[in-house]
């Protein structure tokens, strides 16, 4: 049988800098002499997509993953026809939609309904097909009310919404989306998330590009974690996430940073830094969820302190915070004195889900009220995958057969079966944010 | 070629709707609407008819059998077409860089629609064109000869859209890697009105003029114009066979090059 997308030793390089051709580099090259100092911009090649080789069957959904700058969007507009590789070979049978950026090809002026038909001429639908699916994309986007309005009065969620809705209907054999779930409501996101399973199920081919590990594991079976332009990992997409989180962690910085002098510079407290260990007091920048561990907080202080109130703040990667430790809300009083000062805080298990947080520290002036130090998410901690757990927090849990069945033990979950019902269970995580 | 020419044959409904939406964008929020189409050239009869025959005398002018507006608007109507398509199809490509970078479908599109909706605006200024010709022999200014020599009309049409298209193609590709193309352009139109002997009758051919703007593959389409519409004569052959060539080559030429280029659009735009 033949297989909708084949990827053989593709590579596509992109050339930096100014690009012009001999002749008009006589125009410029005259230029640039009269600026002394000043030298034509040299040519460098960059390689954004390197050797990748895969292949997806009817039906299978294939993730693509990677830190930004890996070549992601590269891979899907190869795919799509709009970059040509200049190495190896793309195949692609059958109808192809790309969902790149959701209403491109809407024009403000135009109203709903023009666009409709505009942007459905666009992904490569006819008239009457366009006809015979209009009520089910304006149920779908939920602009029935709107559908006369000309665009550019739409909310943003609005255009999306339409936008994503025209792609989700064209049929197509082979579907490509990048990033473009971020966009509108949970339900809304819920909804497209429902409509690429049916897609699916009707034997689509998907291949999905995201940074929302989440949605991720919902939906493709299988990942391919590309770091560089090159592949370094492609699996089943549990696996995958895994790798690309270990991957994160090894490159990220170090995890006990020095403060910025400048940051701190007119304060009395210096050189503030947290350092991370683990259970068997080994330091560790990765912790375990359902470990305990502490944190030795570290800072010299040029004058006492008589009152000081201490806060270490826990934040997820966007800076919201999930957790504080505040020495005056525990009514912990102890003095800061000149010289060094070293304190420990001792937590029970984190229960975070697998991922990238950081620490931050605050020291007020208990008397004055004065901040004495502040520093931004400057500490990195990495938490490790349970292995257990899908959602935002990794819960230490039991489960207990009280009647009508039995507890026969602990069975690693790898069926196909099992992998579904992880789907389903990512599923309603989603619901959930 | 076959391929492409298919593959755009199965794009025939975005061609469609690309051309709807340029002309629904143009004219909306006007008030005037699509009485723009008609007023360039429209203003421009009246600007060559008050220099040529109240302002400066020409005298190759005083033995034209038809009224001057008339033969004016005859030779500025198809020329406005013209212009106005490679105009706008030299910024067709840049103007859609969202969707020449996100969305792949045959990139003629974009000049072909350009073409396609500067045709509707010709035909518009086609018939008030024909509405004027009515109005002069009302007053008993001028005597029509619609006759057997308008069934070239089609043919003449036909070569002038192959050539704008051809043109149409070169330029948006050109311009896209090099924003010089457009304002060349503007420029290079101007010159080209002087060439193309669109309001004044062809000089003989034994004089340099004559000689250069037999080159012009312009020039026989829009005397043809003439002599079928308003002369009611058959146009010269020789002329048309001209152009004719003339046109597919750079029809063909403009394509197999914008075919070629086309893989690099989205990475230079």
């Amino acid at each position: 049988m033949e297989v909708p997308v084949q990827v053989v030793g593709v590579s596509k390089s992109f050339r930096l800098g100014k690009a012009r051709h001999a002749v008009l580099n006589l125009f410029s090259l005259g230029k640039h002499r009269l600026l002394p100092g000043s030298r034509e911009p040299s040519l460098s090649t960059f390689w954004a997509v390197e050797d990748l080789n895969f292949s997806v069957s009817a039906g299978a959904s294939l993730g693509v993953i990677g830190p930004n700058g890996a070549g992601k969007s590269t891979v899907l507009r190869l795919l799509a026809g709009i970059l040509h590789p200049d190495r190896g070979c793309i195949s692609v049978r059958g109808r192809l939609t790309a969902l790149i950026e959701v209403g491109a090809g809407f024009h403000p002026d135009l109203t709903g309904r023009e666009n409709i038909f505009l942007h459905g001429a666009i992904l490569g639908m006819g008239r009457v097909e366009i006809r015979s699916k209009l009520s089910a994309i304006v149920d779908f986007a939920g602009v029935g009310p709107f559908l006369d309005v000309p665009v550019k009065r739409y909310s943003s969620g609005m255009y999306a919404r339409l936008g994503f809705s025209i792609a989700a209907h064209v049929d197509p054999n082979v579907l490509l989306v990048d990033e473009v779930l971020s966009v509108g409501d949970a339900v809304f996101r819920l909804r497209c998330l429902e409509r690429m399973r049916d897609l699916l199920r009707g034997g689509t081919t998907l291949i999905f590009v995201t940074h929302n590990l989440e949605q991720l594991q919902a939906i493709c079976d299988r990942t391919i974690v590309l770091e560089k332009g090159r592949a370094v990992f492609d699996g089943p997409s549990r696996e995958a996430v895994r790798a690309y989180l270990d991957a994160a962690a090894r490159s990220a910085p170090s995890h006990s940073t020095d403060l910025p002098e400048a940051a701190d510079a007119g304060g009395p407290i210096r050189n503030a830094s947290l350092c991370f260990f683990d259970d068997s007091g080994k330091e560790t920048g990765s912790i375990h969820p359902h470990r305990p561990f502490h944190v030795e907080f570290r800072f010299h202080s040029v004058r006492q302190v008589l009152r000081p109130v201490m806060e270490l703040n826990l934040r997820a990667p966007t800076g919201e915070r999930l957790a504080s430790f505040n020495t005056g809300r525990d009514d912990w009083v102890v003095s800061v004195q000149p010289g060094s000062n070293r304190f420990e805080l001792h937590v029970a298990a984190l229960q975070l889900a697998a991922g990238h947080y950081f620490w931050n520290v605050r020291i007020w002036d208990g008397e004055s009220g004065r901040t004495l130090l502040d520093s931004q998410m400057s500490f990195p901690i990495f938490v490790e995958d349970s292995g257990d757990a899908t959602g935002q927090l990794s819960v230490k849990h039991d489960w207990v057969a009280l009647a009508g069945s039995r507890t026969l033990g602990t069975v690693r979950m790898s069926s196909p079966v099992a992998q579904a019902k992880d789907v389903e269970a990512n599923r309603e995580a989603l619901l959930l944010r | 070629m076959i391929a492409s020419a298919l593959e755009l044959y199965r794009y025939r409904y975005l061609l469609r709707m690309l051309t709807v939406r340029e002309l629904t964008v143009r004219y909306r929020q006007t008030i005037l609407g699509a009485a723009w189409s008609v007023l360039l050239p429209l203003t421009m009869m009246a600007v060559f008819t008050f220099v040529f025959t109240k302002a400066v005398q020409i005298p190759s002018l005083n033995n034209l059998d038809v009224p001057y507006p008339l033969f004016a608007l005859a030779g500025l109507v198809p020329w406005t077409f013209f212009a106005g398509s490679l105009n706008q199809c030299s910024n067709s490509l840049v103007a859609n860089r969202n969707l020449v970078t996100k969305v792949y479908f045959p990139r003629e599109v974009f000049p072909l629609s350009c073409v396609a909706s500067l045709l509707v605006d010709f035909l518009i200024a086609s018939a008030v064109a024909a509405g004027c010709a009515g109005y002069y022999a009302l007053q008993g200014r001028f005597t029509p000869r619609i006759g057997l020599p308008c069934i070239t009309l089609p043919i003449i049409l036909g070569i002038q859209i192959l050539l704008t298209v051809g043109a149409g193609l070169l330029l948006s590709m050109a311009n896209l890697f090099y924003r010089d193309v457009r304002q060349a352009l503007q420029i290079g139109i101007q010159l080209l009105m002087f060439v193309s002997a669109v309001v004044v009758p062809l000089p003989a051919m034994d004089t340099l003029w004559g000689r250069l703007l037999a080159w012009n593959p312009l020039v026989p389409l829009f005397s043809s114009y003439r002599d079928a519409l308003l002369f009611g004569t058959w146009p010269s052959p020789a002329g048309l066979v001209y152009s004719a060539v003339v046109s597919v080559l750079i029809f063909l030429c403009g394509w197999a090059a914008f075919r070629r280029a086309s893989a690099s659009f989205a990475e230079r735009i």
